[in-house]
């Protein structure tokens, strides 16, 4: 069974149609990429799929997102349980300015009750900021507030704050978008060693970012999905000619 | 172009002059008040009874004192409640039809006289009980600053960046931890701003309390639903009388409620200071 | 249920208070005036009587006074808060911008009591001295200077009003101006004006912020009590000259409410001259308001 299966999911923003019948499944331990122009819906396809969308009043949602196979949407279902199983990373690096490095890691597992002492707490911090590979870099400013960061660094503790919830996926939304290329590629690395325990799906608009990190593509173009296939296969033998000239750069 | 840049040093002269002008008041109240008043006060001032108004010791403002600071606590409690849920869900809910027309009210709200207000806690709270009590005057004052808080609190709430409210749902956090644990942190700037913000004008708001406290005890606080007195109530009062001791009772209070004004005001500016990430 | 949805209405429960009140308080003013209309009519708003024996009232006097005296504080407040407007954000140097701002400020917060124990004790004796009384001494053939001033009286009420006032409408047109997009500027600039002729161009640009602040100012001046019910003189006729002693709807209230309840009628009559203050000043507000809007929405 794939991890995630998406099956005939549709959202609107008011009337505007913005995902059409998308049809998706998301193999485990593996970088799976949804690429394509911007507006094109992949942020919303993300955030459908752990519910965050709803925070638009606007937006409405019909379809099935299963993860493990239980239906996010379903009405018994807690929300709040949803979005732990998603870990969720942005575009724009937003760790709380107001909040120390620790405690931005330390608030998932805290307010959700996910830990049962303060040592428990702090080995968890811990290993969070190393899976992030961020904790040599701050060991000694655990107190310091997180403003105080690089942007690549804050990008790298809001990796550490999803993990620390140990998700069962990362939702990656154009990690690297607000980067300098030197912090970029670390994030990436980061990404392909964390592929060993997790599976991330990142958004991107950026096709080489795909062709870099991913093993599996999505394209996306104007609300439907075009195509999706293996990385290689999809780059080299592209199916469908909207694909073959996004990936050449034509469209973007 | 003589003319021109003539023209130019005169009007750029007269609109200087005509602020400055306009800023001397504020100088010249706090100047007089201080210089007026402060020869009056002392901690016995602060503590005794009001003096009889011919002979007598110097006396003080010690009830009218208990009462302001009972009255400005318990209109910051009920006031700020209501306030920063109604602003919570302005913020919040801005999109929906009830946000925006309560936000218009609230616009309107701000300008009421607050004798109005006055007369309203008089209608539920003081007629009916047959007699001027304390909680009727904090019931208006918490009127008066219901409207401030919320505005003031709507802001605070707004000016969280979506992404942070979209990396804390993120986490999995219920809508009460979100909004009053972690994006409350966020926005604690502006939240006691707008608390301090009612706070001083809870101090120094008289009209309401003429209608609703009645003032006039010499007695210090004998329960919520016994006539009690504030020091703005007691400027006016001692103010309008024909006794000279309690004119300067009256400027001696003045300096006091400066003060605890000016303090507030200064409080509320440093916080909004304080390094802005 | 949703959690979101119990939050949601949580939240709800708290505006429904809010609105309540505000109804509640539009409610209780029409339920406690009515019998005053009843028994006077039109009679109750226009004609000049105040005789608690009688059970007589009309409250044309206070009316004027709160006409006049707010007319008075805004055009004196007016050419006042638009200098204080630029002063702050055109013309000092931009480190001391907030200083001024925060002095701006605080003038706005300081309780009106205050402003009444000053106007009575150190304003009124200085305006009476060398404002009014050389006024009516060498202007006395004019009818607004005629009668002979004591120190408190509509004068003296309006020039502290607006004392009060400036603050208030100066942040409002100080947000408008601040708010002007710097290329408008730069391009006035580029088109040789000097400094005043693009301050005048932008005040043109800005002239809603402007009426917005004067008429927002004007619904303060009306609704404003203590301060003017310490220096307005409160005495119930119908002034001749702007030196007239008198009383606004306000200031009549806060006086008179004390003694109203051992006579049948006062209380409603109170209540009545509250329920058009309260009209005069929501239309007044409406329209500063939907003036303010339509700033909001240019910029």
């Amino acid at each position: 069974m794939s991890l995630v299966e998406i099956s005939n999911l549709n959202a609107w923003y008011g009337d505007k149609h913005v995902l059409k019948n998308i049809n998706l499944e998301i193999p485990r331990n593996i970088i799976f990429a949804i690429m394509g122009p911007s507006g094109c819906g992949k942020s919303t396809l993300l955030r459908a799929m752990n519910r965050l969308l709803e925070l638009n009043p606007n937006a409405k949602v019909s379809g099935q997102v299963k993860i493990d196979g239980i239906d996010v949407y379903s009405d018994k279902i807690d929300i709040t349980w949803v979005r732990r199983q998603f870990g969720m990373v942005f575009q724009i690096p937003n760790p709380f300015p107001h909040l120390s490095i620790y405690d931005n890691v330390a608030i998932g597992p805290r307010m959700n009750g996910l830990v049962k002492n303060k040592s428990e707490l702090d080995q968890l911090v811990k290993w969070a900021l190393e899976k992030a590979y961020l904790w040599d870099e701050v060991k000694n400013d655990l107190k310091k507030p997180a403003s105080m960061l690089s942007g690549g660094q804050q990008q790298r503790l809001c990796i550490a704050r999803a993990l620390a919830l140990k998700p069962k996926i990362i939702l990656m939304d154009e990690p690297t978008a607000n980067l300098d290329p030197v912090a970029a590629s670390k994030i990436e690395e980061l990404m392909l060693e964390l592929k060993e325990d997790y599976t991330i799906v990142i958004v991107t608009h950026n096709p080489q970012q795909a062709a870099r990190v991913s093993d599996y593509v999505a394209f996306l173009y104007m609300g439907e999905l075009i195509e999706v296939g293996e990385t290689s296969q999809v780059f080299t033998r592209p199916v469908h000619k909207l694909t073959e000239r996004y990936v050449v750069g034509k469209i973007g | 172009m003589n003319r021109r840049r003539l023209e130019e040093k005169i009007m750029l002269g007269v609109i200087s002059l005509l602020a400055i002008i306009s800023a001397i008041p504020i100088f010249a109240i706090i100047i007089n008040i201080y210089s007026e008043g402060l020869k009056y006060v002392s901690l016995s001032f602060l503590i005794d009874f009001p003096p009889p108004p011919i002979s007598g010791g110097a006396g003080g403002i010690g009830p009218a004192l208990v009462g302001s600071l009972i009255l400005i606590g318990l209109a910051t409690v009920i006031g700020g409640a209501i306030g920063f849920f109604t602003g919570l869900y302005l913020s919040e809910y801005s999109h929906t039809k009830l946000a925006q027309y309560t936000q218009m009210f609230l616009q309107i709200m701000v300008e009421f006289p607050t004798i109005i207000i006055g007369l309203f806690a008089y209608s539920v709270l003081v007629a009916p009980l047959k007699r001027f009590n304390a909680f009727a005057g904090a019931f208006a004052l918490s009127i008066v600053i219901i409207p401030y808080i919320a505005l003031n609190v709507r802001e605070a709430y707004k000016s969280i960046p979506y992404t942070l409210k979209e990396a804390a749902f993120s986490l999995g956090l219920s809508y009460p931890k979100v909004y009053l644990r972690v994006l409350l942190s966020t926005a604690k700037r502006g939240v006691l701003t707008a608390l301090l913000i009612g706070m001083a004008k809870a101090g120094g708001e008289t009209a309401p309390l003429l209608l609703t406290i009645l003032g006039t005890t010499f007695t210090y606080f004998e329960g919520l639903d016994q006539p009690i007195n504030a020091i703005p109530l007691l400027i006016y009062n001692f103010a309008l009388s024909p006794y000279e001791r309690w004119h300067q009772v009256a400027w001696g209070a003045s300096a006091v409620l400066l003060t605890i004004i000016l303090t507030i005001f200064i409080i509320s500016r440093l916080v909004v200071k304080e390094v802005k990430i | 249920m949703k959690s979101g949805k119990i939050f949601q209405i949580s939240l709800i429960l708290f505006i429904v208070t809010t609105l309540t009140i505000v109804v509640g308080i539009v409610i209780s003013l029409i339920n406690s005036s009515y019998p005053i209309f009843l028994r006077h009519g039109f009679g109750f708003i226009s004609r000049s009587v105040w005789n608690p024996i009688e059970e007589d009232y009309g409250i044309l006097p206070p009316l004027l006074g709160t006409l006049i005296t707010s007319a008075i504080a805004i055009s004196i407040a007016t050419p006042l808060a638009i200098s204080l407007a630029i002063f702050a954000s055109e013309i000092i140097p931009s480190r001391l911008r907030s200083f001024v701002n925060n002095v701006s400020d605080l003038m706005a917060s300081l309780p009106s009591v205050i402003y009444g124990l000053w106007g009575l004790y150190v304003l009124a004796p200085i305006l009476h001295k060398y404002v009014m009384l050389p006024l009516h001494n060498y202007l006395g053939f004019i009818p607004l200077f005629s009668v002979k001033p004591t120190p408190t009286n509509l004068f003296t009420a309006g020039v502290l009003l607006s004392i009060m006032i400036i603050p208030f409408a100066s942040s409002i047109i100080r947000e408008a101006y601040t708010a002007i997009p710097y290329n408008l500027k730069e391009a006035a600039y580029s088109l040789g004006m000097t400094r005043w002729e693009v301050v005048k161009t932008m005040l043109g640009y800005i002239r809603s912020a402007i009426f917005a602040g004067v008429f927002l100012a004007l619904g303060r001046a009306m609704g404003e009590t203590m301060a003017v019910a310490m220096v307005v003189g409160n005495i119930m006729n119908i002034p001749k000259s702007i030196f007239d002693m008198g009383y606004t709807i306000s200031s009549l209230i806060a006086n008179q409410f004390p003694n109203a309840e051992a006579y049948k009628y006062m209380v409603p009559a109170l209540y009545g001259g509250a329920l058009i203050l309260f009209t005069v000043g929501l239309i007044i507000n409406l329209i500063g308001l939907h003036l303010v809007r339509r700033v909001m929405v240019k910029s």
